[in-house]
């Protein structure tokens, strides 16, 4: 199985030029942290580009972050910590969901729009997104986007990149927007709700100004997994973070359990293991003779969605973040059966609009279920078609979201 | 000088079977021929630029959209869509041989749904009309680009509009979750929705921004949230620009995001206090607006925050609101800057360009420098919370040439934009008004990739050409395209 | 913008002016936020932003108003609405003033259009002949099916029974109760006379009583809007009354002139303006131009009375076109309301025209209607007891929308302080 490693962005534009030259697709790995995340590719060569990595330029006060491509998460977060600044995204790490060893990478992370709790307020990967350069299915090198915050010169390509999971280009340099970190955190474990009365009282919270940064819900089952003791006691735990600096997040708590309900309240490490369960899918875990979507229906809609998924599989475990607009299911892999449950799921999900993602599976599996929701003929075709505008020939990444591209 | 593409000549021979034609997809009043009727569709807010339109038609119904746009497709007939006519970059500036699609009518709120804090509407609701259609119900939408009383939001969605609080509340493009648009050849599509993420590539996000060039939007779906429960603004002068510049970028290093910060220059303060009388301090080079939003007890505590550091940075003079009415009296002047502005000479351009933040003292120096060497004077307001600036140059349509040196001057403060690290456009778009400039930001191969996105969407190249790039893509080449050493691309084809 | 017009052109000082309006516009389009008409057409070319560019076409090419461009002028309400949002000052109003002039003088209305507009312009600023002009209408009332649109909407708007005149309106003097503060003439006006006698009578009861002597000046009648915003001279009207307040002005003396429509206050102001070329008029026009007050203007001076029965009623403030965009007057009514003991409600979308606008409803019965049914439903979301306005027109158009009473300001701070209930409250 060849493996290229080019040492610097030049190198690597040569070696896709060569690679498309000869119609030889590739499988573009940084930290090699997510390969199991999406279709498997169809290739055999393998395109290594941990080597690009480092801080370029990190300006605090321009709340500006550019790094090579293949820079571990862990480096950055180190750097942004000794400002007390962060990714508000809050890019979780999947190597437990995934079963997977590696080292994830903030090229990987944009890559694949990897989010964390607290997108249902701050946004997501992409919403960061500044600029970059990348080298196309062609091996010519390009950029797009700038490095300041407010820019909107040209199409916004950062948009298209963060999420296409390498199939469009191979990003070599990226430019995030920073933001400060929050001084302290509490979070509101309110107990024993059903989910649907869970899922309003999310969106009540939501509704409100004290700027609520984490929403999700657990149902007892999946609570109890939790490594805080006081979200494991027993029931369902339906979670409220708040973050900022401290006298305003002790007056924004007790207004909101003025208004909500009174709960356990996790100190800010309590939170901070708490939100990084959820992000992880912990609750889950081991995956072991389970099969994992990830579902992002209309919030509204989630509880409705998971009773549809329950009624079909007895198996079915889950839980609900962003205030339901992201809902985390595991079936039994044996009952789910040969389309790891795909009918019921995307079933189940055709009224609540949105789309269901399986993301941990077996190879197999993964190759002959549709891993990404199918769109509709003439999106797809559009897709297609973008696709075919940075890689005509098809040799980034072939097949990672789509067969055939 | 910005030349548009060529005219075809067989559209214009074909005018008027045309304008019969689109009468059929459009009855009644949407369709308008005459020639001074037409006149009145010539120019957005960037009035330096005129171009009588082929046609204007106004559509009523997405289905009379798709029907315009497979027929120009079929006859190979341009279009140039246009909201409310507010750009400042010339994005709705017609063509000659082109129809000009104005969504004026599109003017409905189509859904609130509280529960999951969006609004759909139809592109031609303005931002400030969305805004108050939810704001009985506790919420509002935060962009707000300063036009944001006419503006529509399908023009927002084309531009990815900021405005003063997009540094703490983000850009259209962070608000905007679902759209419905129309391909050129009339192909409905939606994109995103009430969900979160795109379950794929994330073409939404490659729309908003897209500049009327990939698809005509029919319907927005925007995120709403509760406004802040209450806002403090500072109203800080300083002797220096460098010292209010360094103030901000040192409340920011403090780890705190202010709704908005705003910096206005000394002729900018003594234009919008002699409009409207808020109290600026006349004797500061340069005045610094921040706000704060939160829980009061959050904004206090920011407040005397940023007194400090503004006392730190040598402010003359420093007031905090102590009421509602005094915030907004503070912001008054703010507002009305732009006008207030107008009032002190016939015209003025309004310039907008991106820098790091760090090096707006230089280019304000630079830019005065620029001043004597054409001889027109600058007023400067800009979003200092993001290094956003609106130089405004100052100058009078009648006298000749007075123009020509104002748009040579604005071409001179952005290459410096682009020189300092920064971009040529933070808000208003690339429109025509930056289309040559592109250049100096990008190469060819970086023009290249984005002409072959274009393709991807619209590859006879009709929706809004002569905009944004200088070059129009020839999809046919797409198959060939490769470059050696930054080579020209297609150079047996006409530049324009 | 840019303008091009000649020197031998500007020479004309009409030119002249609307040139320094047009150079005024940097073509930003706020104003399209605003007008009633964009609102509901959602065409440029029905907004101020698109009228200003037909105007500035039209004349600066010397050209007749051509067909489209009398459809688009027409159009506008002339509720100035624009001239509120505006940021840089562009006076609208006599931009389309003039332009109004130059349809009159250059196009050839359809002879239907003429024959209406020439009856209105001589029916309605003479109440003798308007008053003929409505036992008619209600005589026609039941036959209104049958007639075309603009006929069918004049009938809608005539009332089905016409007050007694009142002696209130003839030229003479009220003395005040009490000692004499204030010696200010009252324009009786022309159609209001008519439709609403009432509104002079609680007028003069308000004023006398707040120490005010009331002249209704001999020789003043019609302010000259109506004849004006058609196009028409309303030149002769408006001297007609420059010189019968001159003669009060020197005979007694004047500290205001007072209107309660504030359609003709609106007009009354702009006689400076009208006559700055004038050299015997100019002076004294705008000596009355700057007596001129709306009563609520003059009432917020002099200071409500304490009131003598408060009832505490809802009552839904339609602010009129002309007094908040015309005259800028916003907080006047509603205040002297809140003291009169009303609970006030601001109207959603109250700056938005109910339709009325002059002669409006009588010629564009279309839009005038759809303008009245949102401004209905807008004051019925506020849920009020009443509807109280500063101009007949606008009582007079939503009171044709709806079951609600509807009354002039004047006759709620009259029956607050001391007058009779204004008999549509029953």
């Amino acid at each position: 199985m060849p493996r290229f490693t080019p040492q610097n962005a030049a190198e690597a534009a040569e070696i896709i030029a060569r690679a498309a030259a000869g119609n030889q697709p590739l499988e573009i790995i940084a930290g090699a942290s997510k390969r199991a995340l999406g279709r498997p590719v169809a290739s055999n060569d393998v395109l290594d580009i941990s080597a690009l990595r480092g801080i370029i330029s990190y300006e605090p006060a321009e709340l500006v972050l550019s790094v090579h491509a293949a820079t571990p998460m862990s480096e950055i977060e180190a750097a942004l910590s000794e400002h007390q600044q962060m990714l508000a995204f809050e890019p979780p790490d999947w190597r437990g969901l995934l079963g997977s060893g590696g080292e994830p990478t903030l090229g990987g992370v944009v890559a694949c729009n990897q989010s964390g709790p607290r997108r249902v307020r701050a946004g997501a990967a992409r919403d960061y997104f500044l600029g970059f350069s990348a080298i196309n299915g062609w091996g010519e090198s390009w950029k797009a986007g700038g490095k300041v915050v407010k820019n909107v010169t040209g199409y916004d390509m950062s948009k298209l990149q963060a999420g296409a999971f390498g199939t469009l280009s191979v990003l070599t340099e990226i430019t995030l927007k920073v933001m400060p970190k929050p001084q302290t955190a509490t979070t509101i474990l309110l107990p024993s709700l059903a989910g649907e009365v869970a899922i309003a009282l999310l969106s009540q919270a939501l509704n409100t100004p004290y700027e609520i940064s984490g929403a999700a819900h657990l149902p007892a089952v999946v609570a109890r997994r939790s490594g805080v003791a006081a979200a494991a006691q027993g029931g369902a735990v339906t979670a409220l973070r708040l973050e900022g600096h401290a006298p305003s997040v002790a007056f924004r708590v007790e207004a909101a359990e003025v208004l909500l309900g009174r709960g356990e309240r996790l100190d800010a490490a309590q939170s901070a293991q708490f939100w990084r369960e959820v992000g992880e899918v912990s609750p889950l875990l081991p995956a072991e003779g389970r099969v994992i979507w990830r579902l992002c229906p209309t919030p509204s809609a989630a509880p409705e969605v998971l009773q549809g998924i329950s009624g079909a599989f007895a198996s079915a475990e889950a839980y609900y973040d962003w205030g339901g607009g992201l809902i985390w299911l595991s079936l039994d892999a044996a009952a789910a059966g040969p389309d790891a449950g795909a009918a019921a799921v995307r079933g189940a999900m055709a009224r609540a609009g949105g789309h269901a993602t399986l993301i941990a599976a077996p190879a197999a599996l993964r190759t002959a279920v549709p891993v990404f929701t199918p769109l509709p003929g003439p999106l797809e075709a559009l897709a297609r078609r973008v696709k075919q505008s940075f890689d005509l020939r098809g040799i980034l990444n072939p097949g990672r979201i789509q067969e055939g591209h | 000088m910005i030349l548009m593409p060529p005219p075809d000549q067989a559209v214009l021979a074909r005018r008027t079977q045309i304008v019969a034609d689109l009468r059929q997809i459009v009855p009644g009043d949407g369709v308008i021929d005459t020639e001074h009727e037409r006149r009145a569709f010539e120019c957005d807010g960037l009035t330096a630029y005129r171009q009588l339109p082929m046609v204007v038609v106004l559509p009523s119904t997405t289905a009379q959209i798709v029907g315009v746009l497979r027929y120009c497709t079929a006859h190979n007939v341009k279009v140039v869509p246009r909201g409310a006519g507010t750009s400042l970059s010339g994005g709705a500036l017609p063509l000659e041989d082109g129809v000009l699609l104005g969504l004026g009518k599109f003017k409905r709120i189509l859904e609130i749904d509280t529960a999951n804090r969006c609004v759909v509407v139809q592109p031609g609701v303005t931002n400030l009309g969305i805004t108050h259609a939810v704001q009985g119900l506790g919420l509002y939408y935060a962009p707000d680009p300063s036009s944001q009383i006419a503006c529509t939001i399908g023009g927002n969605v084309a531009e990815n509009s900021g405005g003063v609080h997009c540094l703490k509340y983000g850009l259209t493009t962070n608000n905007v979750i679902g759209i419905e648009m129309v391909t050129m050849d009339g192909e409905i599509l939606r994109l995103g929705g009430k969900h979160f993420d795109s379950g794929g590539l994330d073409l939404l996000g490659v729309m908003v921004g897209s500049e009327g060039l990939l698809g005509v939007v029919t319907e927005v779906t925007v995120r709403v949230l509760p406004p802040p429960p209450g806002a403090r603004a500072l109203m800080i002068g300083f002797p220096t620009v460098e010292g209010s510049a360094d103030c901000v970028a040192d409340i920011i290093a403090a780890g705190i995001i202010p709704g908005g910060m705003e910096i206005m220059d000394r002729l900018a303060v003594e234009a919008a206090e002699a409009f409207v009388h808020a109290g600026y301090p006349l004797e500061a080079a340069a005045l610094l607006i921040v706000e704060l939003d939160g829980v009061a007890v959050e904004v206090d505590h920011l407040v005397a925050l940023v007194e400090e550091i503004a006392q730190r940075h040598g402010a003359t003079s420093c007031r905090a609101s102590q009421s509602e009415a005094e915030r907004l009296l503070f912001w008054a002047g703010r507002k009305a800057a732009f006008p207030a502005v107008g009032r002190l000479s016939p015209d003025y351009y309004c310039m907008d360009g991106t820098i790091p933040r760090r090096r707006i003292g230089y280019v304000l120096a630079r830019i005065t420098q620029m001043e004597q060497v054409y001889g027109l004077r600058v007023a400067n307001v800009f979003h200092a919370g993001d290094g956003n600036l609106h130089p405004l140059i100052l100058y009078n349509a009648n006298i000749p040439g007075e123009l020509e040196r104002a748009e040579e001057f604005g071409n001179d403060i952005l290459r410096l934009c682009v020189e300092v690290g920064g971009v040529l456009t933070g808000e208003h778009g690339v429109g025509i008004e930056k289309r040559d400039l592109m250049g100096t930001m990008f190469n060819e191969t970086d023009l290249g990739q984005q002409q072959r996105l274009k393709c991807a969407f619209d590859p006879a190249s009709l929706l809004n050409p002569g905009k944004v790039f200088p070059q129009l893509c020839n999809c046919a080449e797409l198959g060939r395209v490769h470059v050696h050493g930054g080579q020209t691309r297609f150079p047996e084809l006409p530049r324009f | 913008m840019q303008t091009n017009f000649t020197a031998a052109q500007l020479a004309n000082p009409d030119i002249a002016a609307s040139e320094q309006i047009l150079r005024s516009c940097v073509h930003c389009g706020f104003c399209t936020a605003t007008c009633p008409t964009y609102a509901l057409l959602g065409d440029e070319l029905d907004s101020p932003r698109g009228r200003i560019y037909l105007i500035k076409d039209m004349l600066e090419n010397d050209r007749p108003a051509t067909a489209e461009v009398v459809k688009h002028v027409d159009r506008c309400l002339s509720c100035l609405s624009c001239m509120t949002t505006c940021p840089s000052g562009v006076n609208y109003m006599h931009l389309v003033d003039h332009a109004r002039h130059h349809i009159e003088e250059t196009y050839r209305r359809p002879w239907a259009d003429r024959a209406l507009r020439r009856v209105l312009g001589a029916v309605l600023p003479s109440p003798a002949r308007f008053r003929l002009a409505l036992r008619a209408a209600a005589l026609g009332k039941p036959f209104s099916r049958y007639m075309p649109a603009r006929l069918r909407a004049m009938l809608a708007l005539a009332p089905a029974r016409l007050p007694a005149p009142s002696p209130v309106s003839r030229p003479q003097i009220f003395p005040a109760t009490g000692p004499r503060v204030r010696r200010v003439a009252m324009l009786a006006g022309c159609a209001q006379q008519v439709l609403a006698p009432q509104i002079n009578e609680a007028t003069v009861r308000l004023l006398t009583r707040h120490g005010c002597e009331v002249v209704v000046a001999n020789g003043a009648g019609c302010c000259g809007a109506l004849t004006h915003h058609l196009g028409q001279d309303g030149h002769a009207a408006a001297r007609a009354n420059i010189l019968a307040w001159q003669r009060e002005i020197e005979s007694g003396g004047l500290d205001a002139i007072v209107m309660n429509a504030s359609g003709c206050g609106t007009m009354v102001k702009d006689y400076g303006f009208m006559f700055r070329n004038d050299p015997q008029l100019a002076a004294p026009a705008a000596q009355v131009s700057a007596l001129a007050q709306d009563i609520t203007e003059l009432m917020a001076r002099i200071g409500l009375r304490q009131p003598v029965q408060t009832s505490g009623q809802r009552v839904a403030y339609h602010s009129a076109c002309s007094l908040q965009h015309g005259q800028k007057i916003t907080n006047e009514p509603k205040q002297l309301l809140k003291q009169a003991g009303f609970t006030v409600l601001d109207v959603p979308e109250g700056h938005l025209c109910c339709g009325s606008a002059g002669s409006y409803n009588l010629l564009q019965p279309e839009i005038a209607g759809q303008l009245r049914e949102r401004k209905v439903m807008n004051i019925k979301s506020t849920a009020p007891d009443l509807i109280a306005a500063g101009n007949i027109g606008c009582l007079t158009q939503i009171a044709t929308g709806t079951q609600l009473p509807v009354v002039h300001t004047v006759e709620l701070l009259d029956w607050a302080t001391g007058g009779p209930k204004p008999a549509a409250l029953g």
